[in-house]
This record gives C-alpha cells, structure tokens and sequence, in this order.
C-alpha cells in the first residue's frame, strides 16, 4: 500500500503529525470500517472517516432518510428522502472522496455475517447487542455512541479492555448508551460524540493515544461539560484476554 | 424529532448568525446551524477550496476544489435546506467591513485560522455589542470560548499577540482531521445556546480538548481589569490595523 502524489497532497496535514506519519496515512487507507447507524452521530462520524482516508467503509442501516434526519444529521439532502440512509450517506461520501471502497447494507443479516471483515467498527445505531457479541468473538474493536437531544456519549469496547457484559446497564443507561425511537438529537450534540467516535476509531488503527476502553465519556451540550465515568475495572474476560 | 420546543424552532428560524471562514471550524458550524434550523446565515471566506483542505474541511468534497468555499458550502447547505437564507460575502474580514457585518447579525462564530482576524474579531463584536463564539485547533488540541458583553474577552485570554513565527500554522504543525469536527460542533451548540438563552454558556469559560489522550478540561477566565478593550478603563475604542498588531503574521 503507497500513497499516491495527490494523496500525499490531500492528506498533508495529517503526515506531518508525529502520530499519524506516511506510514500511519497507509494504515487508514489499507483499513477497513464498518458504520452502522447513519442517524446523527454516525453521520458525523462516517463523513470525518471518510474525509481521514479510511480506505474502505461500509454503511449500514435498516432506515429511510426523512425529514427528521436532516434537521440532526449532516450527511443527507433533501432530495434524498425516502432514500435507505446508508446509500444517501454513501452519496455524500463518494462526493467528498471518490477514491476507496464504499459499501451499503440495508440488511441485518447481511451486517451481522460480514462482520470478520472490519478492522473496527464504529456503532451507532442497530442491533447493538449482536454486533458487540459477535465483534468480541472475533476480536474487532467496536467504538459505541449515541446522542439524544444536547446530550450524548461514547465508549470503547475492545479486545484489550473491559467485554460488554461488564458495562452495568444502569451506568450505560446513566450515561445515555442507549438506542432510541426517532434520533431526537440537536445536531451539533451528536456531532461532538460523533466525531470522538471517529477519532477513537481512528486512534485504534493508528495504534496512538489513550482509548476508551473501559471509560465512558458524557457530553451534556447544554452545560458544555463532560463527564467521565469508568467501567469494567472488576472484568475477568479482560484478564483471560491478556 | 429535532430535540427542540416549538418556540425554540421559530427562535433559531428567526436568527442571523455572521460565520467567519468556511474551513475546518466553519464546515461542521455551518453544517449544523443549518441542520439545526438557524434562519440565516453570513459565510465570509475570501478563499478557494485546495486539495489539502479534504482531510477536515467536510463542506467541500472532489469537485469543488478550486471553487470558492464559501459557493461550495453554500450549495452543500442548500442541498440539507433548501429554505435557509444565505449571505455570501466573498471577502475577508477586514477592519474596514467588520463593523458593519457584524451589526445586522445576532451573533458571530469565529471559525477563523489566524489572530489576526482573531482579534479583529474579538474587537468588532465588542464594539457592537454582539456575542462571539471562538474556537481554535492544533494537531490534536483544541478550544472554545464565548466572548460576549461584559467580558472577559479574546484579549483577557491572550493580551498579547504571540510573537510571529512562535505559534506554528495548521500547515506547519498539522492537525487531525476528525479534531475541526469536534470542536467546530462545540461551537455550533453554544452558538445555539445563546440564540436560545438556554443552558450554561461559555462565557468566562474556556473548554480544551485533547483528542489523543480523550482529555476535556475547562479554565475560567475572567475579565481583566487592565483589559484595553472590555476593561474599566478601554483604550481601544475603535478598530486598528491587525496584520500590524500581529506583526504581519497570517496563521
């Protein structure tokens, strides 16, 4: 895998930084990223993928753009309502960066046999429990995130830290990791969760910086704070793993 | 469906936010305040979309390099809201224009890459009593701030331009693509915020981030009393030459 003259161009700002480097701008172009959930935050999310040189994706959600999705989400039109989302959000990406592979899935089943083939996945939004339980069987890092209204948050599920079972669902619940009808968030909200979200997927291909295994973080946009709540510490998968 | 009150839609419908550069900050600002259901908005950028803008700047994509940016994002917001209300002001901000963009608007994002326009701005939204979001980045950290009547202000943060050369550009330095998009949405939500008089804001606060390391932290500012523009006793009391001010130094 090389970059080309106008990738290294294209991709300037991110070679000179220490952690990224040529070698790490082809790490993200070999990669392989599954986003699932294009509603609010996985909007952002895929877009700022998509503009890093992630050098595959594949989209997935079971939805139709509506008039709803345009007032949280950043990657669809208003000509494309009624559109399935991944696709709508595929067009946005092709136009952005028309080099690299993207792929749309609008099915479940299609989603959850495939999974072997990412090398992270950033989840947004479907069947959760089953894309975490099948990502932990075959190692894949899943970055997890969901925004309502001004709020949102973020955590990392991994094969070096804490397994899923071992979130207490009332500190998920607590800290709004949790899926809902209608994606009632305030855009620039699931903008902040959904581009920390992407930076953590990015960090893990990069191999840089310190993750979010093991920690949630809370962004409430109303008062501008975050909150930081730790879980997973007692985890035995964890130390089986290591 | 949009996480705001019936009134609060006919608020934002019926505000006019000025964005200053339509760049790493202004795509995921101007996004969206569009997204959002912001009335009108002013995209000042006196540039051309480049190649090495792509890795960040998510308003602009393949085809629209060497157009300008601020047609480009334009057509990417009416592409989400057909019905928003644009003013395109292919110019930069300047001492001679600041003053009177900044009067006919509710308020101002600064999503500017340079202190210059940093303090120009910082001191045209104090001298017409509008409120300003700031924000800045740098490889991987970034910050934002609300300056608004009252103060504290740009100036009680960094009294001082830093010396030319000593603060190295998004160019020389380089950022992380994903960092804008963070950041930039952090001031597209406090913009809101003040649109709609709801929340806490961050005015005589400054949020930093820190993506590598997931690290946010919040420094209070307060206003100085010795503070040439929002102080007791101001002696700037009208606008001056930036570049100047700046040592000629652009980024």
């Amino acid at each position: 895998m090389s970059l080309s003259e106008s990738e290294i161009l294209r991709f300037s700002r991110h070679i000179i930084l220490r952690e990224v480097g040529g070698r790490g701008q082809k790490r993200l172009k070999g990669a392989h990223v599954l986003v699932a959930g294009l509603g609010s935050a996985g909007s952002s999310a895929a877009l700022y993928l998509k503009a890093a040189g992630i050098g595959a994706m594949t989209l997935w959600d079971d939805g139709v753009v509506s008039s709803g999705d345009l007032a949280g989400s950043v990657v669809h039109a208003q000509e494309r309502i009624g559109m399935a989302r991944a696709r709508s959000a595929a067009f946005t990406l092709a136009r952005l960066y028309q080099e690299g592979e993207l792929t749309v899935l609008d099915r479940e089943t299609d989603l959850l046999m495939g999974l072997a083939a990412f090398d992270a996945i950033l989840l947004a939004n479907g069947p959760w429990e089953a894309i975490i339980q099948e990502a932990e069987r075959l190692g894949i890092p899943v970055v997890l995130t969901a925004a309502h209204r001004g709020e949102g948050a973020v955590t990392v599920i991994a094969p070096d830290g804490p397994c899923f079972g071992c979130m207490p669902e009332r500190l998920r619940l607590l800290a709004g990791l949790y899926q809902e009808e209608g994606d009632g968030a305030v855009a620039p909200a699931a903008g902040v969760v959904g581009t920390m979200a992407a930076a953590e997927v990015l960090k893990r291909l990069l191999g840089v910086g310190e993750g979010l295994a093991g920690r949630i973080l809370r962004w409430d946009g109303w008062d501008a704070t975050v909150h930081e709540f730790a879980w997973g510490e007692n985890c035995v998968h964890k130390t089986e793993k290591a | 469906m949009t996480g705001f009150s019936l009134a609060e839609r006919a608020r934002l419908q019926n505000a006019s936010v000025l964005l200053i550069g339509l760049g790493g900050l202004g795509s995921p600002i101007a996004l969206q305040l569009a997204a959002a259901g912001v009335g009108r908005l002013g995209l000042c950028d006196p540039d051309e979309v480049d190649l090495s803008n792509l890795q960040r700047q998510v308003a602009h994509g393949d085809p629209d390099v060497g157009r300008p940016k601020i047609e480009s994002a334009a057509a990417k917001l009416w592409s989400i809201r057909p019905e928003l209300q644009l003013d395109l002001i292919k110019e930069p901000l300047t001492s001679s224009n600041a003053l009177d963009l900044f009067r006919t608007v509710d308020l101002i994002v600064d999503g500017s890459d340079n202190f210059a326009t940093r303090y120009l701005a910082n001191d045209a939204a104090f001298l017409t009593g509008k409120p300003l979001v700031h924000g800045s980045i740098s490889r991987w950290d970034g910050q934002v701030s609300v300056f608004a009547t009252g103060g504290p202000c740009y100036r009680c943060l960094h009294p001082e331009p830093p010396p030319p050369g000593s603060v190295p550009s998004c160019a020389e330095a380089g950022v992380i693509g994903i960092l804008p998009g963070t950041i930039g949405s952090v001031m597209a939500m406090e913009a809101i915020k003040w649109l709609l008089g709801r929340g806490a804001p961050l005015q005589g606060r400054v949020l930093t981030y820190n993506a590598l390391w997931q690290e946010w932290g919040e420094l209070r500012l307060r206003p100085r009393l010795d503070c040439p523009l929002c102080g007791p006793n101001p002696t700037l009391t009208k606008l001056i030459d930036y570049e100047q001010f700046c040592g000629g130094m652009l980024g």
